[in-house]
């Protein structure tokens, strides 16, 4: 068995906000937090002085800091932010790996070698990064890259052949899995040396697979034996870009399809894969690439992403590209078996949703990718604002910011209790430019609203296009539910007003009235 | 002692596999059942129509207001119901997204395809009908009857189910296996300046081939 890689590793704590910093998304002190899902991804350290934790919510962050600026994830922005410190460490090694932004790792053997000892590699390249900006590193050298990982939150050498030791007094959570973590926890296995103690095959069989791939971990070998992870030769998919694709949403786009192809031919081979190389020529023949690496087994959705990412930090920040892309690469560097696919029996589910899926990335190609979309809930007050649209393939999620319940998971996103929405079932119709109209009372004189929303005025008639002729009675009527919308915000606020009515008996209709304007928004079809 | 057989060599490839499956699947079940033909349309809106026959095409008409789009995304309930998939050509841009969810749609398996040109409406159909098993299009205005014969024959071919949605029921130009007139109806709920919208009865003409058309009264929302 070969020993693991000597590994040296790179962490910047809290890139998130680092990062948000750097693109000046927040300012540069007082207390940050950044949130994924309304939950705090990283926070900035006087923050977490204050009392915020990684994972707490959102309004128990506030609570616990309040002043703090609340920011949301952008993972593309910290790829960008991160692209300059990745530039300095190329220059030092070509074998970087990204396993995020904020976290990558190379093999030191060379360097090492070529700077005098680790110690003297790691003074040149934190001289080197220093020289891009001032950030907060932690470096680290040991056997294999979990360990290096580890070394790096302390910010030491591990010298050869010493890892198991250093690993040993780490509690068992390092392993990362939090499942496993807390059931050999509750066993009384509470560090990665208790573990590392227990013969592999009793691991095998009593903790499967995964098990397995943390008890090598916490022995200090690679999470995969070296020989399975060599991907057979010519697993390389291309697209052209004719004219060469300048804008992140065309590259991205194809970058989609490549990762879905290049996951198919893995997949039909049994395998799965944990490293790929993204490479990229401009139109003046420069080539660059990259590696990114995936703890567990890339997705199709989390390649295509970091491919993305990447493609992101290549065209936006100076200095990446000389001109459009006009090839893009993948090539997979380390596959690992495939264990986790199951069909439906005779085909059935999976085979028809690979087939809608199939379908829905042509419709994309052929109409463009925000021309194919699914309907995300989530909270508001008109219908309008209850929906988001999201194209097909990215995240079901709700809008940035917006309130979603406990429960978001991937299908059913659970919308809390929303005061002030218009009650009732929701119109199967609604207008994305309201329909102009004007709301008349017995009199033949327009209703009118004032602005503490007080109204003048029955409605007796609707003058409209939606109602047929162009003009009906008002047979039944709700309203006027008064919003003020954003009250807080001087540029986004709207004062309006509803009304539910029904026109002739059967049409029902839903009318705002904004600024003196009446409108129909949605009819009830 | 007796030899071991030999252990049958079975074929690696997994469409290989899959078509062997199916074969045998075949020879022991070679009926159609009329269940696997048919899709159990869910809800309030099942009492008018109890089933979709997979392969064949629902025309679906009425006024704005009348009932026209919660009647098709009723029946797009039925595929997402079923586990399967269902997908709207939006001409006008203007679904309720939030009424397909209460109409029964499972959102996460409906995707809704915008601002299609005139021109290519129908490739987008018949790109559709290959991989979903409800499509409901709303039809743009002229639609030729051999595009429409087209697109009958696909989902005939497919197994699928066309919903053409216009205003007109007589908008789809040739033969459809069901046609459904949604007529509207006397909402409840909302009174003089006072109450909220409820429910409505709703009242449909649904003409099936081989019966006379008959109008069928239900209360839904």
């Amino acid at each position: 068995m070969s020993a693991p890689t000597r590994t040296l590793c790179l962490w910047c704590p809290d890139w998130p906000v680092v990062a948000a910093r750097i693109t000046e998304a927040a300012p540069a002190a007082g207390p940050v937090v950044v949130l994924t899902r309304q939950r705090v991804l990283a926070a900035s350290a006087d923050a977490r002085a204050e009392g915020v934790r990684i994972g707490q919510r959102w309004r128990e962050a506030e609570a616990a800091c309040p002043g703090v600026v609340v920011l949301d994830a952008d993972p593309a922005g910290e790829v960008r932010a991160f692209e300059p410190l990745v530039r300095a460490v190329e220059v030092v090694t070509p074998r970087v790996v990204i396993d995020r932004p904020g976290l990558l790792a190379f093999p030191t053997r060379g360097p090492s070698r070529y700077h005098g000892g680790d110690g003297g590699l790691i003074e040149h390249l934190r001289t080197t990064i220093q020289a891009t900006g001032p950030v907060d590193l932690r470096l680290g050298i040991a056997d294999g890259e979990f360990a290096a990982r580890l070394a790096a939150r302390r910010g030491v050498v591990i010298p050869a052949a010493e890892t198991p030791a250093f690993l040993a007094p780490w509690p068992i959570a390092a392993v990362g899995d939090d499942d496993l973590a807390d059931l050999l926890a509750r066993l009384g296995v509470r560090t990665l040396g208790a573990f590392a103690a227990l013969p592999a095959a009793s691991v095998l069989a009593r903790f499967g697979r995964m098990g397995l791939t943390a008890h090598r971990l916490a022995r200090g070998e690679d999470a995969h034996p070296r020989a399975l992870t060599t991907p057979p030769p010519d697993f390389e998919e291309r697209v052209e870009f004719d004219p060469p694709a300048e804008r992140v949403d065309e590259a991205a786009f194809a970058a989609k399809g490549l990762a879905d192809r290049l996951l198919d031919r893995l997949a039909a081979r049994g395998l799965a894969c944990t490293q790929v190389i993204v490479e990229a020529e401009t139109e003046h023949g420069d080539t660059l690439a990259r590696a990114w690496r995936h703890e567990g087994a890339l997705t199709p959705g989390a390649l295509a992403e970091r491919v993305r990412w990447q493609l992101d930090g290549w065209l936006q920040t100076t200095g990446g590209l000389s001109g459009g892309l006009t090839v893009v690469r993948l090539r997979p560097e380390q596959v690992i078996p495939a264990t986790g696919r199951q069909l439906g029996f005779w085909g059935g589910d999976a085979a028809a949703a690979d087939r809608a899926e199939r379908v829905f990335a042509r419709l994309q190609g052929l109409l463009g990718p925000e021309q194919v979309v699914t309907a995300v809930p989530q909270g508001g007050r008109m219908p309008i604002e209850r929906v988001r649209w999201v194209a097909w393939g990215e995240p079901r999620e709700p809008a940035p910011g917006a309130p979603v319940g406990p429960t978001a998971g991937p299908v059913a996103v659970e919308v809390p209790p929303w005061p002030g929405a218009i009650p009732g079932p929701a119109p199967a119709r609604v207008f994305v430019t309201p329909v102009p109209a004007e709301l008349i009372d017995a009199q033949g004189r327009s209703v009118v609203v004032t602005a503490r929303g007080d109204h003048h005025g029955v409605p007796a008639r609707l003058r409209c296009p939606v109602v047929p002729g162009g003009e009906g009675a008002v047979t039944a009527w709700a309203g006027p539910w008064a919003q003020d919308v954003r009250w807080w915000d001087r540029a986004g606020r709207v004062r309006r007003v509803a009304w539910q009515v029904v026109i002739d008996g059967d049409l029902a209709c839903l009318v705002e009235m904004a600024r003196g304007v009446a409108t129909v928004v949605a009819v009830y079809d | 002692m007796a030899a071991h057989p030999e252990s049958v060599t079975l074929p690696r490839r997994d469409e290989h596999a899959r078509a062997q499956l199916a074969a045998v699947g075949a020879a022991r079940a070679p009926l159609v059942l009329a269940r696997d033909r048919t899709l159990t349309v869910p809800g309030p809106l099942g009492a008018v129509i109890p089933t979709l026959t997979r392969g064949t095409v629902v025309a679906v008409g009425g006024r704005l207001g009348a009932g026209a789009t919660s009647t098709a995304l009723g029946l797009a309930a039925a595929a997402t119901a079923a586990g399967e998939w269902a997908a709207l050509v939006d001409g006008s841009g203007s679904l309720g997204a939030l009424a397909a969810a209460e109409g029964g749609v499972d959102l996460a398996r409906f995707v809704v395809v915008r601002d299609v040109p005139r021109e290519r409406w129908a490739t987008v159909v018949a790109a559709l009908l290959d991989g979903v098993s409800v499509v409901i299009a709303e039809m743009p205005r002229g639609v030729r009857p051999a595009d429409a014969r087209r697109l009958l024959a696909r989902a005939r071919e497919r197994s699928a189910v066309l919903v053409a949605l216009a205003a007109d029921v007589r908008a789809w130009p040739v033969e459809a296996g069901m046609r459904i007139v949604a007529a509207g109806g006397v909402w409840s709920g909302l009174g003089e300046g006072d109450g909220t919208l409820a429910a409505r009865v709703g009242h449909w003409t649904v003409s099936d081939r081989g019966h006379a058309p008959r109008v069928v009264g239900r209360r839904v929302g």
